[in-house]
C-alpha cells in the first residue's frame, strides 16, 4: 500500500466525521494561531525598542557624574566628589583620540515665553558637537555654534512642539523668545524626531552650553556624550574615556560610564526571553489541542474496532492499521497547523491594520515552527491510539459490535 | 485455484489444539486431524459452542493452535508471526461471514479492492480485478452502491466478491446464509457450488445438515473433537 493510499483512506475517514473533525481541529488552530500572535507580539515590542534606540547610535558613551556601581568597600575618607566640568570635556576631546565626537550637556527646565504665549519645557545647554553625536539637526536655521558658546549669546534653538506652540504657523526664525526672563535670539528650528522611549524630543529648547550655565547658575554638566568612531571601539573607548577622567579627578572615579550598546543588549535578551515565554505559554494551549486529538482518536478506534477486525482478516497488518489511524492524527494536526498558521498571520495582520499602536511582527520562523509542533503534537498524540488499534486482535475485533 | 498436486493436501491439520488460557482454561479444539485437498468442497457442521468457530479461526489463520501442526501448501502456519499471518490470510484465504463484514461507508466496489490494496496492487490493475469479481457474483451493477444501501444477499455477494478477488487457495465461509432469505440462501449456495466446480476449494462452516449437504464431504464437529457422523448423532440425539 503506497503513502498516497494510506492517506486517501486518512482523508476519507476525517471526512465521514466532519463536525468533530473540524472541532478536534479547532484544539490545534487555536493553539497554533496563539502561539503566532504572541511570537508576533513579542517580536514587535523588540522591533519596536530597537526602533526606537536607532536614532541615538550604538556607539555612545554616556559619562554621568556620580559613581552608581558599588565596588565594595566604605567611601574612601577625603574622596572628593567631583562634578563633570567643561575642562572634563576638553580633555575627553582633546585626548580622547578614539573619539569622533564629545559632547557636554547641560539639563534644566525653564519658561520660555513669546509674547502671550508660554511653556515650560526642558533646555539643553549644549555645544555644535551635540548635534552631529546625537544624530539630530536643524531643519532650518543654524545650530549652536562655538562662537555662540564662546561669546555665551543669548540664542537658541527650538524643537518643533515648542516652535509650533509659540508660534504656530508664523515664521519663529530671527524671532525673540525668553527663557527664564532673559531675552534670546531664535536661531534655527530642529527637525521632526517623534516620542523616543516616552521622552519627547521634539520638546526640547537648544541653548549654548556656557549660556546655560549662567542661566541656571551652575558650572555642572548633566552629561557628556560621547561618540565612538569606530564601533568595534566601544570597550576601549569606554576604557579611554574612563582613564581620562580619572587622571582629570585626581585619582577618583566618581563617574560612571554606560554605553548604549550593552544597554540595548541586556534589554534585548529581556525582551527574547519575554518572547520565548509568551510562545511558551500558547504551546500549552497547542497541547491541549493535542490532548483533544488523542481523545477522539481513542473514541475513533473503539467506534471502528469492527473495521481494524475486517481490514485485518482481508490481509492488513499491525504496521497497515498503525500507520492509517497515526495518518488520521496527523492529518488533523497539520491541517489544524495549516488553518492555524492561516489564522495567525492574518490575525497579525488584521491587529496591524486596527489596533497599530500595538506592534506586532511576524517573523517566519514563528509560523514555520508553529506549524512543525503541530505535526509533532499530532504524531506524538496519535502514537498510542494508533498503537491500541494495531495490537487488536482480528477475531475479537470482528466480533465487537 | 490451488497449484499443489492433487495427492497433496492443500491444508493439513495434525494434533491440532486449542485450549484458551485465563482463570479456567477452556478447551475449544482437541487433537484435530484434518486434511483438506485443492478442489474440496467442505462442510463442518457441528452445533453451537461445538468449536466449529474456533476450527474456522484456525485454519483462516486468524488464530493460532495451542498444540499439533498447521500447514497450508506444506508451510507450517503454527509459528508464524502476527505480520506473517496477515499476509497468508492476503494471499491464501478468502473470509466470507454470517454478517458479511462490509465496510459500510465504501462503496461495494473500494470493498471488494480491500485485498488487493493491502496486497499492494496498483489503483488501475485493482479496480479491474475487483469489477471482474464482481461480475463473477453477479453484482457489476452494484458496483458504485455504497455497502449499506445493498440487500443482505447482494452484500454477501460482494463478500464473495472481496473474498475471490485476490485468487486464494481457499475460500472460508462461516455460515454464509445464517442472514439471508431462503431465496438468497439458495441463490449463494448455487454460486458456491459454481465456483467449486470451477475448481475453488471451500471449507463452509455450518450447523444446518440441510445446507451443509451442499458440500461434497462434511466432516461432524462436537465438544471440540471432530466425530463420525454415528457419533455425531448419538450426541445429538
Amino acid at each position: 500500500m503506497n503513502p498516497m493510499e494510506f492517506f486517501a483512506v486518512a482523508f476519507d475517514a476525517l471526512r465521514t466525521n466532519r463536525l468533530r473533525s473540524a472541532l478536534t481541529m479547532l484544539g490545534v488552530i487555536i493553539g497554533v494561531a496563539a502561539v503566532i500572535l504572541l511570537v508576533s507580539l513579542g517580536q514587535g515590542t523588540k522591533n519596536y525598542v530597537e526602533e526606537q534606540f536607532a536614532g541615538l547610535g550604538a556607539n555612545i558613551l554616556i559619562v554621568t557624574p556620580g559613581k552608581i556601581e558599588t565596588r565594595g568597600g566604605p567611601p574612601v575618607i577625603g574622596a572628593a566628589r567631583h562634578k563633570l566640568t567643561l575642562d572634563d570635556a576638553r580633555v575627553l576631546e582633546k585626548k580622547g583620540y578614539l573619539f569622533g565626537g564629545v559632547a557636554p550637556v547641560v539639563f534644566g527646565t525653564a519658561e520660555v515665553r513669546s509674547g502671550s504665549r508660554s511653556r515650560n519645557v526642558s533646555t539643553l545647554g549644549v555645544t555644535p558637537e551635540f548635534s552631529p553625536v546625537r544624530n539630530i539637526y536643524v531643519e532650518v536655521g543654524s545650530f549652536v555654534t562655538d562662537s555662540d558658546v564662546d561669546a555665551k549669546r543669548r540664542v537658541c534653538i527650538l524643537g518643533r512642539t515648542v516652535k509650533r506652540e509659540l508660534f504656530g504657523n508664523a515664521n519663529a526664525l530671527g524671532q525673540v523668545v525668553k527663557i527664564s526672563g532673559a531675552r534670546f535670539r531664535v536661531m534655527g528650528i530642529m527637525e521632526r524626531k517623534g516620542v523616543s522611549l516616552g521622552f519627547d524630543i521634539d520638546d526640547i529648547v537648544f541653548i549654548p552650553v556656557r549660556t546655560a550655565m549662567d542661566i541656571f547658575d551652575t558650572d555642572a554638566l548633566f552629561e557628556i556624550l560621547i561618540s565612538v568612531r569606530n564601533k568595534n571601539d566601544i570597550a576601549s573607548g569606554k576604557e579611554l574615556a574612563r582613564s581620562l577622567l580619572f587622571k582629570n579627578h585626581n585619582r577618583h572615579e566618581d563617574f560612571t560610564i554606560t554605553n548604549q550598546a550593552a544597554m540595548l543588549s541586556s534589554l534585548f535578551t529581556i525582551l527574547d526571553t519575554l518572547t520565548y515565554v509568551l510562545g511558551g505559554i500558547a504551546a500549552i494551549s497547542l497541547l491541549v489541542g493535542g490532548i483533544g486529538i488523542m481523545n477522539i482518536m481513542l473514541v475513533t478506534v473503539k467506534e471502528r474496532t469492527n473495521e481494524i477486525g475486517i481490514r485485518k482478516a482481508v490481509g492488513a497488518r499491525n504496521r497497515d492499521i498503525l500507520l492509517q489511524f497515526l495518518l488520521e492524527s496527523t492529518t488533523l494536526s497539520a491541517a489544524g497547523g495549516l488553518c492555524g498558521a492561516l489564522v495567525g498571520t492574518l490575525g497579525a495582520g488584521a491587529i496591524r491594520l486596527l489596533v497599530p499602536k500595538i506592534p506586532v511582527d511576524v517573523p517566519p520562523w514563528a509560523v514555520v515552527l508553529a506549524f512543525t509542533f503541530s505535526v509533532f503534537v499530532g504524531i506524538f498524540f496519535g502514537v498510542y491510539p494508533a498503537r491500541k488499534a494495531a495490537a487488536l486482535h482480528p477475531i475479537e475485533a470482528l466480533r465487537y459490535e | 485455484m490451488g497449484s499443489a498436486a492433487a495427492s497433496e493436501p492443500l491444508l493439513r491439520l495434525r494434533g491440532v489444539g486449542k485450549v484458551y488460557e485465563g482463570e479456567q482454561p477452556v478447551v475449544g479444539l482437541e487433537d484435530v486431524d484434518l486434511d483438506i485437498f485443492p478442489g474440496d468442497f467442505l462442510a463442518v457442521m457441528g452445533p453451537s459452542g461445538s468449536g466449529k468457530s474456533t476450527l474456522m479461526n484456525i485454519l483462516g489463520c486468524l488464530d493460532v493452535p495451542t498444540s499439533g501442526t498447521y500447514e497450508i501448501k506444506g508451510m507450517p502456519v503454527t509459528t508464524l508471526s502476527p505480520e506473517a499471518l496477515a499476509a497468508m490470510r492476503n494471499r491464501e484465504i478468502g473470509f466470507i461471514f454470517q454478517v458479511f463484514h462490509l465496510l459500510p461507508r465504501y462503496t461495494a466496489l473500494r470493498n471488494v479492492e480491500l485485498p488487493l490494496l493491502y496486497a499492494g496492487v496498483g489503483r488501475e490493475e485493482r479496480t479491474r480485478r475487483a469489477i471482474e469479481a464482481l461480475r463473477a457474483v453477479g453484482v457489476e451493477d452494484r458496483k458504485n452502491h455504497l455497502s449499506n444501501q445493498l440487500s443482505g444477499g447482494q452484500k454477501q455477494k460482494v463478500a464473495i466478491a472481496r473474498a475471490l478477488v485476490n485468487r486464494p487457495s481457499l475460500l472460508l465461509a462461516d455460515e454464509p446464509t445464517g442472514n439471508l432469505d431462503s431465496k438468497s440462501g439458495e441463490e449463494l449456495l448455487a454460486i458456491l457450488t459454481h465456483l467449486n466446480a470451477e475448481g475453488a476449494t471451500i471449507v463452509l462452516v455450518t450447523h444446518d445438515l440441510a445446507i451443509a449437504r451442499n458440500a461434497r464431504r462434511i466432516v461432524y464437529i462436537i465438544d471440540g473433537r471432530l466425530v463420525t457422523p454415528e457419533e455425531y448423532r448419538g450426541l445429538r440425539g
